[in-house]
Parts: C-alpha cells; sequence; structure tokens
C-alpha cells in the first residue's frame, strides 16, 4: 500500500495542473508578498479558521506550493499555588523564620506549615528531636536569604519570559513543576511560513484561468469531487481525475440497527432444532398450576410451587382445568405415587409458568392420544421444541431477574434411549459451539434423570444448563413397552454468558440501553 | 436443592476404606452429586431432595461403600419382641395422626456422631418433611425414659424443654420461642406431646425435654417420628434404623398401640420388582448382560438375582423414593456410569419447522431493522406506575396481577410494550439521537380469561421527530405486511391532542401511532421529543367477523 500510494503522488504532482481550491487560493493570495509569516499571522492575514488554514497549508506543502516549518513551544505558567508563593515566600522559607525565634512542636505543623515542614526537612534546613523542629546549621545559614526556588517563582512571576532563562538551569523547572507550582505546556507552532516558485506559478494560472478564455480548458482538468447524474450519462470522468479522499480521517459512527444479542442465541438455538428436524411449538405463559406442576408429577406440596419461588397471580386467581381425562390420570398418580391427597383446587391456581415444559407436555399429552389412536400407523420419531419466557418471584438486582428464556424439547418415539437423548444434546450444543457432559439428577417428572453441563471448547469451566431425562410413564399414561418420551429444558441465557466474553449477568442482557446494544458484536 | 455439610474424616471413618480425596469427589459425583467444597476439615455436598438416605454421613458412606463395592450391605432386618410400647391417644388423631419409635441399644457415640445425627435431623425433618409439617423425628436418650409411652393431644402444660433453664408450658414455647411459632401446632388448645411415665417427653414437633437429652455418654437411643402420612412415617423409620444399625446400634423394635390395632416399627420390610434384563437395556441403550446386572444392582444397595429371563431387584429398605421399574433403570444407568454410555443416533425423516408466530415475529423484526430500529427485548413484568400513570392513563380494571412478588417492582404483566421502550430510551438519554428501537413480543390482557397477545411496538426519539414520521412508518409496516387499513383520528391520553390516530383492520382497532405526550417523556425523564406505533398483531391479523 504505502509503495503504490507514493507513486502516485509522485504522479500527481509532475503530471497535474492542481486546481486551487478557494482557501488554498486565499493562501497563496496572502503570501505572496510575505517571507516568513508564522500561523497567527496567516489567519490575521486571511481572516480563515484555523481549521481551514491547517487543512489548506498542509495540502499546498504537499504538492511543494508553500513552504512552512513546525515548532514545538514551550511556555510555563505559575498554578495557583505557585503564584501564592511567589507572594508569600516558599512554605520552607516561612518556616524557617518562624524557627529562627524558637523550635515548634511538628504536630501543630498542618497545611501549608506541614509542606513547609516536608520540604525545610528535606533540604536539611531543619532537623526533629523529641517532636520539635528546629533549624540545622545549613538552616541557620539560609535564615534571610531566598532559596533557589524561591526567586525562580518570583522571577517567573513577574515575567513570562524567565522560563526561557530557567530553562537552562538544570533541575530547577521541573523539580517546580513537579511541587505542582509550575505547569508546563507545550505548543506547536508552525512558522516561516512563505510560497514557493511553484506556488507563484499555480496563483498566477489560478488568477489567469479568471479569463474567461481559459474557463473552459480549466473546467476540463478540474478533478471530480462529487459523481453525479450528469458525470455518469455525459461520461464526463473521461480524461479527468477524481479527488481523492484521505483514508485515515476520522469519520463519525455508524450507527446500525441492531437485533438484540439474545434474539440472536435464540435464533441461533432455532436453527440449530431445525437442522436436527425438530418442529417448532408454542404455549400460554399464563397457565394453571396443573400444567407447570401437577401434570409434571410435582407434588403438591413441592418446594417449587412455593409463592416464594413461582409468581401466583391475583387477577386471575384461578384457571379452570378443561381436560377432565387428563385432571383425573394426574390425580390417580399422584395420589397413589405421592401417598397424598391431590387437591384440583391447588391445581386450578393461576401460575405464570415457570418452565416451558407446560408447552411440551400440553403437546405430549395430545399428540399421544392420536399416536394411540393410530394403532402404531403414526410415522414416529416426532421431534419438537419450544423457546419461550419464564418466571421466578426473585428480588430484582443488576444481577438476578424474574424473567428469562428457556428451551424445553421432546422426542416421541418406540424404543428410545438414554444414548438417544445423549445424543441429541451433544449434537444440539455442537452445533452452538460447545461441548456438554451429563451427571446423574433427579427431577420429579424424569426417570432416568440428569444434569446436563456445558463448557466452550477452550474454558474449562462446566457450567449447569438444565435437565434431561425419559418422561416418566405417570405423565404420559404409557404402557409399560412401546413408546418413550426424551425430555429436557435448558436456559438460554447462561449459552449467552458462556459463548460472549463481555457480558457481566444476565441481568445485563435486559437492561436495553442503546449504547449497550449499539456495541454489541453479532457474531 | 439441600446442601449438607459432613465432617471429612468422619465421613472417612464411616467408609471404612481408605479413600483420598480426589476419588471421593470422583465417586460422590458419579452417584449424581456435587462436592462443592473439601478440605481435611469439612466438605459441602449438594444432594438431590428426593434421597434424604443420603442426607446423613453415615448413609452417604454407605452409598459410596456399596458404589464401591466395599462391604455391600443389603440387608437391615429386625427381628424380636418390641422393646418399648407408645400407646397412641385419640385427641391427636385430627392433629398429627401418626408415630413410629426406634430403639438402638449400645451405640457408640462421639461428637462426630452426634453432630451427624442432630444435621441429618434437620435436613431431614425441614427439607423432606416440609418444615416439619409432613414428618418430624426427635431423638432421644433411652435410660431416661420411663416406660410405657404415649402419645395423644394434650391440654396446655409445663415442662422443662432441651436448652431452656426454667419450664415452660406448651402454650408459651408455641407462641414465644422461635421454634415454636415456626413449627407449633395448636387445635382448639390442645397439642400434640409425648409422654412418659415422669412427664413430658416431647411437644411435637417442636421441642424435646431436657431430661432425655442425647450426649456424648448416651448409650441407648430412642427416635421417635410423627407425622402425617402412616405410610412415610413408617418408611422414614425404616431408614432411620438402617442409619443407626451403620452407627453400630443393636436396633429394637417399638411397639404403636392405636385404639384398635397395633403396629411395629421399624417393619424394615423388603419389597421386589421383578424386571426384564432387556427392558432396561433397552431404556439406557447399553448392552449390560447377565454377568453384568447383579453387581450394578449391588453398588447401588440393592440385592439382585436371576429369575429366568428376568432380574429380580430386592429393594433396600433405606430407600424412600423407588417408586418402580423406572427408578431402578435409573439407578442401574448410574452404576453403569453416564460416561460411559456411547451417544446413539436416531434416525428419523422428520422435517424441521417454525412456528408460525416465529415466523411472522421474525419478518416484521427484519422490516423494522431496515427501518433502523434496533430490537429490544424487556422483561413481561412491570407494574402500574410505569404501565398506566407515567402514561397518563388510569389503571383499567382488570390486568393480570401477581400475588406476592418478591420485587416491589413487579406487581403486573404489561399491558402493552410502549412503556417498556420508553424505560429504555431514559436509559440511552446521554447516547446519541436519533435514537430508535422496537419490540415485537408478548402483552397481556384479561376479559373473562387471561389473554396472551403479541404486539409491535416502536418508538423514535428524534428531535426532528414529528406525528408524519410515525404515520409514514404505520403506512409502510401495513403495506409490507400487506394488511388493508384505515387511519382515522385519535385521542390518548399518552400522544399530544391532534397528533395521535387509530389504525384499523377490517373495521377493528388494531393499533395507535403519533407524538408522545411531553408529560410522558418527562415522566420518563427523555430530553427529546418521541413519536411511537404500538399494533397487535393480532389484531392486526384477525380474520373478519
Amino acid at each position: 500500500m504505502p509503495i503504490i500510494r507514493k507513486e502516485y503522488t509522485a504522479f500527481w504532482s509532475v503530471a497535474m495542473r492542481r486546481i486551487l481550491h478557494r482557501y488554498e487560493a486565499a493562501v497563496l493570495k496572502a503570501l505572496e508578498n510575505e517571507t516568513r509569516l508564522d500561523l497567527e499571522g496567516l489567519l490575521k492575514k486571511t481572516g480563515m479558521g484555523r481549521d481551514e488554514a491547517l487543512w489548506s497549508l498542509e495540502g499546498l506543502a504537499k504538492d511543494m506550493l508553500v513552504r512552512f516549518e513546525k515548532q514545538r513551544e514551550k511556555s510555563a505558567e505559575l498554578t495557583e499555588e505557585g503564584k501564592r508563593y511567589a507572594q508569600a515566600g516558599l512554605p520552607e522559607e516561612r518556616l524557617i523564620k518562624r524557627l529562627h525565634e524558637r523550635p515548634i512542636d511538628v504536630s501543630g505543623l498542618i497545611g501549608e506549615e506541614g509542606i513547609g515542614l516536608q520540604w525545610a526537612k528535606k533540604k536539611n534546613y531543619i532537623g526533629i528531636s523529641k517532636g520539635k523542629a528546629e533549624l540545622t546549621e545549613e538552616g541557620r545559614r539560609s535564615y534571610g536569604k531566598r532559596t533557589e526556588e524561591g526567586v525562580a517563582i518570583g522571577e517567573l512571576a513577574a515575567s513570562a519570559d524567565a522560563y526561557g532563562r530557567l530553562a537552562e538551569r538544570h533541575g530547577l523547572i521541573s523539580e517546580l513543576e513537579r511541587r505542582g507550582l509550575l505547569s508546563i505546556t507545550e505548543k506547536r507552532r508552525i512558522i516561516n511560513i512563505g510560497i514557493t516558485e511553484r506556488g507563484r506559478q499555480e496563483l498566477r494560472l489560478q488568477e489567469a484561468g479568471r479569463d474567461h478564455a481559459n474557463e473552459a480548458h480549466a473546467s476540463q482538468q478540474r478533478l471530480i469531487e462529487a459523481v453525479d447524474k450528469a458525470t455518469i450519462a455525459g461520461r464526463t470522468w473521461e480524461g479527468r481525475s477524481f479527488k481523492e479522499y484521505s483514508v485515515d480521517v476520522n469519520v463519525e459512527q455508524k450507527d446500525i440497527a441492531m437485533r438484540h444479542p439474545l434474539r440472536g442465541i435464540i435464533n441461533e438455538i432455532r436453527s440449530a432444532y431445525i437442522g436436527m428436524g425438530f418442529a417448532e411449538i408454542n404455549g400460554p405463559v399464563v397457565e394453571p398450576s396443573f400444567w407447570v406442576f401437577d401434570s409434571l408429577f410435582m407434588p403438591q406440596d413441592h418446594p417449587a410451587r412455593d409463592i416464594q419461588d413461582t409468581f401466583y397471580l391475583n387477577e386471575p386467581r384461578k384457571i379452570r382445568i378443561g381436560e377432565r381425562a387428563e385432571v383425573q390420570r394426574v390425580r390417580k398418580a399422584q395420589t397413589e405415587s405421592w401417598r397424598s391427597g391431590w387437591s384440583e383446587e391447588i391445581a386450578e391456581e393461576a401460575v405464570l409458568r415457570t418452565q416451558t415444559t407446560n408447552v411440551t407436555v400440553r403437546y405430549v399429552k395430545g399428540i399421544l392420544r392420536e399416536i394411540l389412536k393410530a394403532n402404531g400407523r403414526y410415522e414416529l420419531p416426532l421431534k419438537f421444541f419450544t423457546v419461550g419466557r419464564v418466571f421466578r418471584n426473585e428480588n430484582i438486582d443488576y444481577k438476578h431477574l424474574a424473567d428469562f428464556y428457556q428451551t424445553d424439547g421432546m422426542v416421541i418415539g418406540r424404543g428410545l434411549t438414554l444414548a438417544n437423548l445423549f445424543d441429541i444434546l451433544i449434537s444440539l450444543y455442537k452445533s452452538l459451539g460447545m461441548e456438554v457432559r451429563f451427571r446423574p439428577s433427579y427431577f420429579p417428572f424424569v426417570e432416568p434423570g440428569l444434569e446436563v453441563y456445558a463448557k466452550i471448547p477452550k474454558g474449562d469451566e462446566w457450567i449447569e444448563m438444565g435437565g434431561a431425562g425419559l418422561i416418566r410413564r405417570e405423565i404420559t399414561g404409557l404402557p409399560r413397552k412401546s413408546i418413550t418420551v426424551l425430555a429436557w429444558g435448558l436456559g438460554i441465557e447462561r449459552m449467552l454468558l458462556l459463548r460472549k466474553s463481555g457480558i457481566g449477568s444476565i441481568a445485563e442482557l435486559y437492561n436495553n440501553s442503546i449504547g449497550w446494544i449499539r456495541n454489541q458484536e453479532v457474531l | 436443592m439441600p446442601m449438607l455439610l459432613f465432617d471429612t474424616q468422619y465421613l472417612k471413618r464411616r467408609i471404612r476404606y481408605s479413600i483420598d480425596n480426589k476419588r471421593l469427589r470422583d465417586q460422590i459425583f458419579k452417584l449424581g452429586m456435587e462436592i462443592e467444597k473439601l478440605d481435611e476439615k469439612e466438605m459441602h455436598i449438594e444432594v438431590t431432595p428426593n434421597r434424604p438416605d443420603l442426607f446423613s454421613a453415615v448413609g452417604m458412606a454407605r452409598a459410596v461403600r456399596n458404589f464401591m463395592h466395599k462391604g455391600n450391605k443389603f440387608n437391615y432386618e429386625v427381628s424380636g419382641d418390641a422393646a418399648l410400647d407408645i400407646r397412641v391417644g385419640r385427641t391427636v388423631h385430627r392433629i398429627r395422626p401418626y408415630i413410629a419409635g426406634i430403639v438402638a441399644n449400645n451405640i457408640e457415640l462421639d461428637n462426630a456422631a452426634i453432630t451427624d445425627l442432630m444435621d441429618f435431623s434437620e435436613k431431614f425433618c425441614s427439607t423432606y418433611g416440609r418444615e416439619r409439617r409432613k414428618i418430624a423425628l426427635g431423638m432421644h436418650n433411652l435410660d431416661a425414659i420411663k416406660a410405657p409411652l404415649e402419645y395423644d393431644a394434650y391440654r396446655d402444660e409445663r415442662f422443662l424443654p432441651l436448652g431452656y433453664k426454667a419450664e415452660m408450658s406448651f402454650s408459651d414455647i408455641s407462641r414465644e420461642s422461635e421454634k415454636g411459632r415456626r413449627y407449633g401446632i395448636e387445635a382448639a388448645g390442645f397439642f400434640p406431646a409425648l409422654k412418659d411415665t415422669l412427664g413430658t417427653v416431647a411437644l411435637i414437633p417442636v421441642l424435646n425435654s431436657e431430661r432425655t437429652k442425647v450426649e456424648r455418654h448416651t448409650r441407648n437411643l430412642f427416635v421417635d417420628i410423627t407425622g402425617t402420612s402412616e405410610y412415610l412415617v413408617g418408611k422414614s423409620a425404616d431408614m432411620v434404623a438402617a442409619m443407626l444399625a451403620d452407627m453400630g446400634g443393636g436396633i429394637r423394635r417399638v411397639r404403636v398401640k392405636y385404639e384398635d390395632s397395633e403396629r411395629l416399627f421399624p417393619a424394615m420390610q423388603r419389597a421386589y420388582i421383578k424386571m426384564q434384563l432387556s427392558r432396561i437395556e433397552r431404556e439406557i441403550g447399553v448392552d449390560i448382560g447377565y454377568n453384568n446386572i447383579i453387581s450394578l444392582a449391588n453398588k447401588m444397595g440393592y440385592e439382585a438375582a436371576l429369575l429366568g429371563s428376568s432380574i429380580r431387584f430386592t429393594l433396600p429398605a433405606y430407600r424412600l423414593d423407588i417408586i418402580n421399574e423406572q427408578d431402578i433403570t435409573e439407578d442401574i444407568a448410574i452404576a453403569y456410569g453416564y460416561d460411559y454410555i456411547a451417544p446413539l443416533k436416531i434416525l428419523s425423516a422428520q422435517q424441521g419447522r417454525l412456528d408460525k408466530n416465529t415466523v411472522l415475529l421474525e419478518k416484521i423484526s427484519g422490516l423494522m431493522v431496515g427501518a433502523g430500529y434496533s430490537e429490544m427485548m424487556n422483561s413481561y413484568l412491570t407494574n402500574e406506575g410505569e404501565n398506566f400513570e407515567k402514561m397518563r392513563l388510569k389503571p383499567n380494571a382488570v390486568y393480570i396481577r401477581l400475588r406476592s412478588p418478591k420485587a416491589q417492582s413487579l406487581t403486573m404483566a404489561r399491558t402493552w410494550i410502549l412503556p417498556s421502550l420508553l424505560r429504555n430510551a431514559s436509559l440511552s438519554v446521554h447516547e446519541k439521537s436519533p435514537q430508535r428501537f422496537f419490540e415485537a413480543d408478548m402483552c397481556f390482557s384479561m376479559n373473562s380469561k387471561a389473554k396472551e397477545e403479541y404486539h409491535l411496538a416502536a418508538l423514535s426519539a428524534d428531535s426532528r421527530a414529528n406525528f408524519n414520521q410515525a404515520k409514514a412508518l404505520a403506512e409502510a409496516i401495513a403495506h409490507a405486511l400487506g394488511i388493508k387499513y384505515t387511519i382515522e383520528r385519535a385521542g390518548h391520553q399518552s400522544f399530544i391532542p391532534g397528533r395521535c390516530a387509530r389504525i384499523l383492520v377490517n373495521g377493528r382497532d388494531a393499533g395507535i401511532f403519533g407524538e408522545l405526550h411531553p408529560e410522558v417523556l418527562y415522566n420518563f425523564k427523555i430530553e427529546e421529543p418521541c413519536t411511537a406505533i404500538e399494533i397487535s398483531l393480532d389484531a392486526l391479523f384477525a380474520k373478519r367477523q
């Protein structure tokens, strides 16, 4: 790249006639009868702003129409503290004055006197014994005299030119700067601006170009700035060049409208499922407890059903369960297996679902009736999934949320096994770029049951993603042999946290400040 | 899940086989439990709530020992005459009907053993016993008890409770002590209690008496178990008896005499389940073989025998969680090792497809991003202040309300999305303008039933925002979706009067758009004018009625 650019510039400067921008023309004009103007002088003379003038000068110098020098210039200014000391004397000088009369208790020296104490001690003017400060030999000698720094800040306060002289005295200026008495600023100046011979030629051409006779010639030579309809249709680019843009310029940040990062991973999960031949289903968020708990074989005194953990509703308070046969089956399974009573009233209590398993279990119940009716002619296995919000009654803060996403999936088939379930989960996570492992665990509605842990290939942390297992026959109501149902429920935000570095907590995903969204990467 | 804390040295002593920490961690993981912490002094393990037999170091050691085939013990049978009688009175039947007892003789207790017993009791009663409501147990020094025992509900009386300096009455304990308030049962001035001839042994299920306190030198233990389910009280007695037997106690039976019947505890009856090997293999998806199945069963504490082509599993008496064959299949899978089950592909020709709602929402989101709007995802939950008041609306009569939210800011399900987007905008006031966001997701309402519907809402915060922009967007969306619509002037409190319109589809209200009222913006601390749209997608695609 750099080589090409150099050649191009060389070509430009030799072969091309320079067309002057009006600012450039104004600068050349102003320099016509000057030899050593500085930038301030140029600004005054042209009435231009600093940026336009600099831009013009850089461009002109590149084509050797003007020359100038850059100079760095330091200037020094006393700080507020410095100014004060210039008036009143340095704290250590004042302290020596006081100590000359009598030793002083150190503990009483605070504020500027404290500063004085530090410096006087450092410079060996005083010594401290038994908590009292007294002058040393050196200190007594300097009584009545001003210190080197004291003199320097006096001079600096009197005249700005003093800096030049003092700068030659080794260490003094830097000492004052370190003490915070002097602030030094460095300015870049542009001086000795002058027009070159070539510049004068161009200026003459430019002025001559105002002649009508040369106008056509000049416009033909003019660089193309914006390409417009006329440029294209009229083929006016022929024989002309295009104005170059700087590739280094800082351009304004472009805000691209973005999908939400969480939607990104949800859609990836959907794609993964679709790729594995799963069909998506959907279902209610507001449910009677029945479909969230009872139909999943959770006893009515199960701690997860506690109002501390689950959002129960005041409106609606209860939701009728339509499916009478299902209610009877659940009642039977619950009372027999848990050896306790089962109340339909409790099952009617309205909740916000705590898991998306309500969707898959509703679907399974419906489809199983059809499968059994079809008497072996139904095409199995049947694979389906859902993605949706679930809710937990939580204290929300920057880390904890009350709603988040979950995905549930099931496969209904003949002779499906735990080994099949493993394969599905491994494939699902593999297409999301993660590895999984399994650990036996307990959930009331599956047996065998397991927990799913995942990690990214380079990571070393296994994060719990959710649970899985073979749905108990108490739930499906299926006879012993024949059909089995594989099921799993997995958290989604966790996958995102695992995959995307830089997201601190799940709650961050729901803050939705536009600044945050704008800075997300999509991969 | 219950988190258990064990004394590492005590657990290792109970395993009775030298095992290093790494191996111990590995074995317990394979059994399905996570060790959170393990050092020379103590260990923390998370155990699933269905396995109270693992809530003690004694029980955990038994499981590890079995799993490693180091001295499996299957049979905990008890025989012989009852060592103690408990007569059950008539009154207690309505309050807390069932009791079981166990006697363990010549048991050796040290501090670690007592701590383990007490911790077990606490965990068991609080989790499996549902805060002692369903089931509770108490341990006593048998030698301090003067038989026979009587269990009934009594009127208020006084005794010296465990850990107290002075006598207290049942009612004082129930009303004033922390345990009393948490666990106390009182019915019309009657309290369930266990007594011997000397007085109160325990106020059930709250406090034992100081008199029968278990200490290091206690040699003979009596355990009472009370609850609301006869089956679970009996099974729990089996579990505790197995634990005390493992600790070296000589288990003796206790006779519980009801008015018209009597029972002996612990029953220690072992149930059998017969299963075909092929069925287990078919559910797990591995070949196990007759040679291995017995050994795998033993690992999980089952005694097993071949009976023709099926296996007879004898269930351990201490397990409370085994319902039927499915539970055994799981245990065999655990013994086989989840890590050794090779994943197996399912053959299926099914085509994947997206739900029609997903397809629609994705298409709409595509449109909105194309129009320069970024997607937001907000909580479905909100409060009246945000959903109504900040929007200059009065709460309408019915909407979905939460019962006892822990977070005060969550009291209801949102009825529309716009307030969520305004909250997003208020978080973004320092960001570069114009800002445009949308959300296409769920909202909730109530008529006679809870109703869930999808809305599309969009917000544009822009110093040049005006009504026409909002209208242009609304029309572009409707056009792109192929919807026939009409637009009419509307009055809505959240919008500026005269700068708000309604979009009608088939004559039905499908949405609203316009310039938001400055007071709404003020309420959300937004500094730029905003235009907004909220459309019900359900109404947009509703069939003509």
